[in-house]
């Protein structure tokens, strides 16, 4: 995928977050796109592993940073105490403007990752991204106790309950993306 | 072997000081290599000064490391929050060990470097491989792996490798405490590779703007807890963050790190010659890639390259003479195009068009293209205030919220085409730069 098609569908994603209250951070769209990519085939091109605070990719940091200096997202401190939020900007609107093909190709994919995690903070969307890293990783058909002790092992600050909830609600979320049918490649 | 303290004297640490397993390790043939390898590669062109190497760097960074280490592990600036997430933190016993396994990666975290650093690292190496690839492979063989046995008592190797690379090129996964070490080598903010390379290349180029307060800003780092408020549910991984009373040195070394990238390592001229190079090596080297046996790799330094850039220079049927005869005879391509908001603002890709047109009009061989945008956001990390709330360094800090991250590009043209290119571009400018369309 080129750059710039990269940076519509990422301002796309930003702006469909801010839409569902998301605060819209560089955590909050690292987990995004990881979904967005990894679960539903989304082709950004993008390297992740499983670093601090979950999946993180330091080839979408760079594209982040990219757009900033391109002055396509633009970073808002929007309250003492918080991180910062990332926000599509005038001209990344324009820019979406000019890439209808590939944003109407992925629409669903980026509504349904709004749609599902778009309310979630930091702390949740770490064990969900971790979850799905140990389901999509892992040998097939390991089950769902299985994943949840490797999680724990991997992060040993989630505790096996946590980690039991995360691997549930990432089940429920593959099962929902199946539901929709969004997890055949394009 | 006997443990006693080495002194190196160091222009900008005063002393470096090693037992005698690191003695062994710099007296090994990948680091003393590193004595031929420039840290700035050909800047030395532009900047006379700059004429350091990355063995020096090496030492200098394995100091810093030490020193950060210490700070952040003594006793009295721990948090029990981040003991609890990270406890060899309080084990006397694996602190003093993971010490030593830093103090390691730092000495060996450029091993890998290529002759004349990262001037040709993106397109002279086969797919799949980087410098910090490379790095790892020097680690990990067996002329390394017999010095990491010989220790008293021995270093696991792939403890160093994750230190040293981190955990994109290791391949390794980092466990917290992993990576709050490696964070203390080479994290955006407070990397001691960043500190280092800071100071001593403004050292020895001959610039003010890379200096600052070093001192106080290591005294003032700390593992934190990430931050946010309650109701936002942070994640409860630590960090390398900084307390408030540190703010300004952080401030300092953020700008120190933006005006010597915007002064010196982004200086058109140099960038030029990192082109030169470029095209100078992929014709020299066999089948144009560098190549990554350890074997083979160790034995080639800034100093072969340039003997062979001396050779073609002075001989017009040798490959690669072109650039040669540019890099010595300082006759470099010249600037057509540079980045500009009000072009960016139109289309981010208006500088690829420009050089896509140049090309077309004028010939490849008399056009070259060169980008840099920053790959990191470096401003972000944990502050503790004095009243011990953990705060977001942007939201305390206006000089970090406001500091714009690095891009440039450049076009550039042969010099005889130097005039004539730029009045048609300019004739041409609005119709070169405007947006293509999706499918274009």
């Amino acid at each position: 995928m080129k750059r710039l098609q990269r940076a519509a569908l990422l301002s796309e994603l930003a702006e469909r977050l801010l839409d569902h209250d998301s605060w819209c951070g560089e955590t909050h769209l690292q987990k995004a796109v990881y979904i967005l990519q990894e679960l539903l085939h989304c082709p950004m091109g993008l390297k992740f592993i499983l670093y601090k605070h979950g999946t993180f990719s330091f080839d979408l940091r760079a594209d982040l940073t990219a757009m900033r200096a391109d002055s396509l997202l633009e970073r808002r401190v929007r309250a003492a105490g918080y991180g910062p939020s990332l926000a599509p900007t005038q001209q990344a609107q324009s820019l979406r403007q000019r890439y209808p093909k590939a944003l109407g190709r992925y629409e669903q994919q980026i509504r349904f990752v709004a749609d599902t995690v778009g309310a979630k903070n930091v702390d949740e969307l770490e064990r969900l991204s971790t979850a799905l890293y140990v389901t999509l990783t892992g040998p097939a058909g390991t089950s769902a106790e299985e994943r949840a002790v490797k999680i724990h092992e991997l992060k040993p600050h989630v505790t096996l309950d946590q980690a039991r909830a995360a691997v549930a609600a990432v089940d429920e979320l593959i099962e929902q993306a199946d539901r929709q049918g969004l997890l055949s490649e394009q | 072997m006997s443990n006693s303290v080495h002194e190196i004297r160091d222009p900008i640490h005063t002393f470096v000081r090693l037992d005698s397993d690191e003695r062994a390790v710099v007296d090994s043939l990948p680091f003393q290599r590193l004595r031929h390898v420039h840290q700035l590669a050909l800047t030395y062109l532009v900047y006379p000064g700059a004429t350091h190497r990355r063995f020096e760097h090496s030492l200098g960074v394995l100091e810093l490391a030490s020193r950060v280490f210490d700070v952040v592990t003594a006793p009295g600036n721990i948090r029990d929050d981040v003991a609890e997430r990270l406890p060899p933190i309080r084990d006397l016993e694996k602190r003093q060990h993971w010490r030593r396994v830093l103090r390691a990666a730092a000495l060996c975290h450029d091993l890998g470097h290529l002759p004349f650093s990262h001037a040709a690292e993106k397109d002279l190496l086969p797919d799949g491989w980087t410098h910090e690839r490379l790095t790892a492979e020097i680690i990990r063989s067996d002329q390394m792996k017999g010095l990491w046995d010989a220790m008293s008592p021995p270093l696991p190797v792939d403890q160093i490798v994750k230190l040293a690379v981190g955990p994109e090129a290791s391949g390794l996964q980092l466990s917290d405490w992993e990576a709050v070490l490696s964070e203390i080598l080479v994290a955006d903010a407070f990397g001691v590779d960043r500190m280092d390379y800071l100071l001593r290349d403004a050292h020895h180029v001959g610039v003010p703007y890379g200096s600052f307060d070093h001192y106080r800003l290591i005294d003032t780092l700390r593992i934190l807890p990430s931050p946010g408020k309650t109701d936002q549910r942070p994640s409860t991984e630590p960090a390398m963050g900084v307390q408030e009373g540190g703010r300004q040195s952080a401030e300092a070394l953020l700008l120190a790190r933006y005006f010597m990238y915007s002064q010196v390592y982004l200086h058109r001229v140099r960038r030029i010659y990192d082109i030169h190079l470029r095209d100078f090596l992929a014709k020299w080297l066999p089948e144009g890639r560098f190549p990554t046996s350890p074997g083979s790799f160790l034995g080639l330094t800034d100093n072969e390259v340039a003997a062979a850039i001396a050779d073609a220079a002075v001989a017009p049927t040798a490959p690669g003479h072109d650039a040669a005869r540019r890099i010595a005879q300082h006759d470099h391509f010249r600037v057509l195009y540079e980045r500009h908001p009000s072009d960016v603002s139109v289309n981010p890709d208006a500088a690829i068009q420009v050089s896509q047109w140049a090309a077309d009009r004028f010939g490849d061989d008399n056009v070259r293209f060169d980008t840099y945008k920053a790959r990191e956001e470096s401003a972000d990390f944990p502050v503790e205030t004095r009243d011990g709330r953990i705060v977001p360094s942007v939201t305390v800090s206006d000089v970090i919220a406001r500091l714009p991250p690095l891009a440039i590009d450049y076009v550039f043209v042969r010099p005889e085409l130097k005039d004539q290119a730029t009045a048609l571009l300019e004739e041409q400018r609005q119709v070169i730069i405007k947006p293509k369309d999706e499918d274009q």
